[in-house]
């Protein structure tokens, strides 16, 4: 009995005092102080990802901007005073004296087509053709 | 004893303690109470002011564009500079910002600071109408308290073209007049809202709550207008006013077959890019006289006079009729506008010397009943539809709907276009429906209308049958010969017959007196004559050299169709003009 219960004691001291004990309640302390730190990381990242994104709607923005100030710069430059003004300056061209017309035998030129920019987006053609799977089935020769 | 005393004191100072305690306490909870429950709302609005932000959300505004697609009014991004004023609560800090956005936006560096300190709101703006450049250059100062709110700006790359059919927008962008205000709901599109937590600069927080309602574009529409013809006629238009020292005019150029209107010009001009809506002379511009404005049409009317007496078969071309120079009727005396008596006319030549008392013996013809019902079929007495608010309607008396106060005189000089008032629109479509065959359309001045849904194409509309094609075709065989009289001093189109008819009419006060001096020169014509593809009005108010039609608004017809047909690429009809290429 009193080995027994010597041996017992011995046991459980040694267990208190094998080095593992440290490891172990360290390796729990990380495993909290991780799982402590998770949420903060998972945030941390939705914070950086959503700052991202909002800088990524302010560029979008941006460069809509620049594009519409384009299309009216185009536009602009497009106007019909404008290229009066230009035929004059530079090519010194003026209305005509005398018109003569000329019968030519070919078809007309094309109406003018609206520019696109100001054309709703045309409905997207998605590629109807065999996937692989089909492609593979089709070596199988099945009645 | 003394212990017991001492006791009593401890126990009531003790008690003091715990009843102010408790007061104390109760004063908490009351206050709590009044913060969180009574006064809640109030402060719960303030935090949501302070931290929530909200914004109407607007989309791009469709574009107005003619009928090959180019831009005649379109929108642009604009931005606001805004500061919030708690964040400029430094006197030297702020003043430092003020330059900084004073240098870019070249608004003066005291007018920022009065408009931050003058205000008792959130936020101001500082500056606005910014453009992307300049946008981008506040942005990188990185102001605290400052931030960009954009917004748009309606642009015209053809400038004051079209000004009073396009009208203008005001400053929250929405239409208020012309064709900008009657087709907002399809131009404006759909605002939304944009709900979202800022922070303490006024940003918006990246993690923070958000709600959007998302705003759709406005459709673009394209207009039937042909910007190239349109500056024509406005430029045509202004030059005969110049020549003729007039007071104002209207060019309208219809397609016949369609009822498409090519170009609508009104003068005086107005200005688009900056509209004084403060002034009513220079708001008054903005009114499209060519559908608001009734006028007498004068001598271009004896067209539908003779469209009635030829259509019910009384007459034609060659009929012959003896002028006495006068014609009396209910007391009332009709003269020629020379006062000739011509002796025996036709009626071609009753339109070729555009006789009074010609038109008055046709009406006669036709009798009260029918000469009206063909008034009315051309569409007079009533709006065309075309679509446009504010347009007139005209003023037709009939026994009908004036039977008190009509007499036979008046329809002697409705039949010469005095006692009448149409719009400028009504006559150049009546002038279509003879050279479409009698087949009347409906005016039309939105072609299509391009929207995130797609693209619908509005047809073109017939109105009604006016006339048969066999009188229509023998009346604009007349209008040929019409034209062949006029000086080609005045008229000589190279390459394409053309036919037309002059007016010269007096200008109505309103009064029942007609202004002395004053007279309305006016030409209604077609090209080309076989086979019309325009059909143009031409109308020059109050010229002061000369009165007459031939001179002053002839003229102006002759130039735009000949500029417009070959442009049109309708090929030239006189042969003796084309050559082969080799």
């Amino acid at each position: 009995m009193a080995t027994a219960h010597k041996s017992e004691t011995g046991a459980v001291s040694g267990i208190l005092r094998s080095p593992s004990l440290p490891v172990v309640l360290i390796a729990a302390a990380v495993v909290i102080g991780l799982a402590a730190l998770l949420p903060l990381v998972k945030s941390s990242g939705a914070t950086s990802i959503a700052g991202t994104v909002h800088l990524l709607e302010l560029q979008k923005a941006d460069a809509q901007a620049r594009v519409r100030e384009l299309e009216v710069a185009v536009a602009r430059l497009g106007s019909l005073d404008r290229i009066e003004q230009e035929a004059k300056k530079r090519f010194q061209m003026g209305p005509p004296k005398e018109v003569h017309y000329l019968r030519v035998e070919a078809p007309a030129p094309q109406e003018h087509r609206l520019p696109s920019r100001f054309l709703p987006p045309q409905p997207h053609h998605t590629e109807t053709g065999s996937s692989l799977w089909e492609d593979l089935f089709g070596w199988v020769p099945l009645p | 004893m003394a212990v017991g005393t001492r006791g009593l004191n401890t126990n009531w100072r003790l008690w003091a303690v715990v009843a102010a305690m408790a007061l104390g306490g109760v004063i908490d909870v009351l206050r709590l109470a009044q913060l969180q429950i009574l006064d809640h709302q109030q402060y719960a609005t303030e935090a949501r002011q302070t931290h929530i932000s909200q914004e109407i959300v607007s989309d791009r505004r469709g574009a107005l564009l003619d009928r090959n697609g180019y831009p005649l009014a379109a929108s642009e991004d604009a931005f606001n500079v805004m500061v919030e004023r708690r964040a400029w609560a430094q006197p030297d800090e702020a003043a430092t910002a003020a330059s900084k956005i004073s240098a870019v936006t070249h608004v003066s560096t005291p007018e920022i600071l009065s408009l931050v300190a003058g205000t008792d709101v959130f936020e101001v703006p500082v500056a606005s109408g910014l453009d992307y450049e300049q946008a981008t250059a506040v942005r990188k100062l990185g102001l605290p308290g400052v931030r960009l709110l954009e917004s748009s700006r309606r642009v015209y790359p053809e400038g004051n073209l079209a000004a009073q059919l396009l009208g203008f927008v005001g400053h929250d962008g929405a239409g208020l007049s012309g064709l900008e205000a009657d087709l907002e709901p399809t131009l404006g599109g759909a605002k939304g809202t944009l709900t979202f937590e800022r922070d303490g600069l006024g940003n918006q927080i990246a993690v923070g709550s958000r709600n959007e309602t998302p705003s759709q574009p406005g459709a673009n529409v394209v207009l039937t207008i042909d910007r190239l013809i349109q500056r024509l006629a406005e430029k045509e238009l202004q030059k005969a006013i110049t020549a003729h020292k007039a007071s104002g005019g209207t060019v309208i150029v219809v397609q016949p077959k369609t009822g498409q209107i090519l170009a609508m010009a009104s003068n005086p001009m107005a200005d688009l890019t900056k509209p004084d809506l403060s002034d009513e002379s220079k708001l008054a511009l903005f009114r499209n006289r060519a559908i608001t404005d009734p006028y007498e049409p004068g001598s271009v009317f004896k067209l539908v006079t003779a469209s009635a007496a030829l259509d019910l078969g009384l007459v034609s071309p060659d009929t012959w009729w003896y002028d006495e120079g006068v014609v009396n009727l209910s007391g009332w005396s009709i003269h020629n506008w020379d006062f000739s008596a011509n002796g025996s006319q036709t009626v071609q030549q009753i339109l070729s010397k555009s006789l009074n008392t010609g038109a008055a013996w046709l009406s006669s013809l036709c009798g009260p009943d029918r000469f009206y019902d063909y008034v009315h079929r051309f569409g007079f007495g009533s709006p065309t539809g075309i679509g446009l608010s504010g347009e007139a309607a005209g003023q037709v008396r009939t026994p009908q709907n004036d039977p008190d106060n009509w007499r036979a005189v008046d329809m002697a000089t409705n039949s010469f276009g005095q006692g009448i008032s149409v719009t400028p629109l009504q006559m150049a479509m009546a002038v279509a429906a003879i050279a479409n065959d009698g087949l009347a359309m409906k005016p039309q001045i939105v072609k299509e209308i391009a929207g995130p849904g797609g693209t619908q194409a509005i047809p073109p509309e017939p109105a009604r049958q006016v006339m048969s094609a066999d009188a229509s075709r023998t009346l604009r065989q007349m209008m040929g010969v019409v034209v062949n009289g006029i000086n080609k001093s005045f008229l000589d189109v190279q390459g394409y017959k053309v036919g037309g008819k002059t007016g010269t009419a007096n200008i109505a006060t309103g009064t029942g007196v007609y202004k002395p001096d004053a007279y309305i020169a006016s030409f209604v014509g077609i090209a080309p004559l076989d086979d019309p593809q325009l059909a143009i009005l031409v109308k020059i108010d109050e010229p002061k050299d000369v009165p007459w039609g031939t001179v002053v608004a002839a003229p102006v017809f002759g130039h735009i169709v000949e500029a417009s047909l070959p442009y049109l690429k309708v090929p030239p009809t006189e042969p003796v003009l084309v050559s082969n290429l080799p």
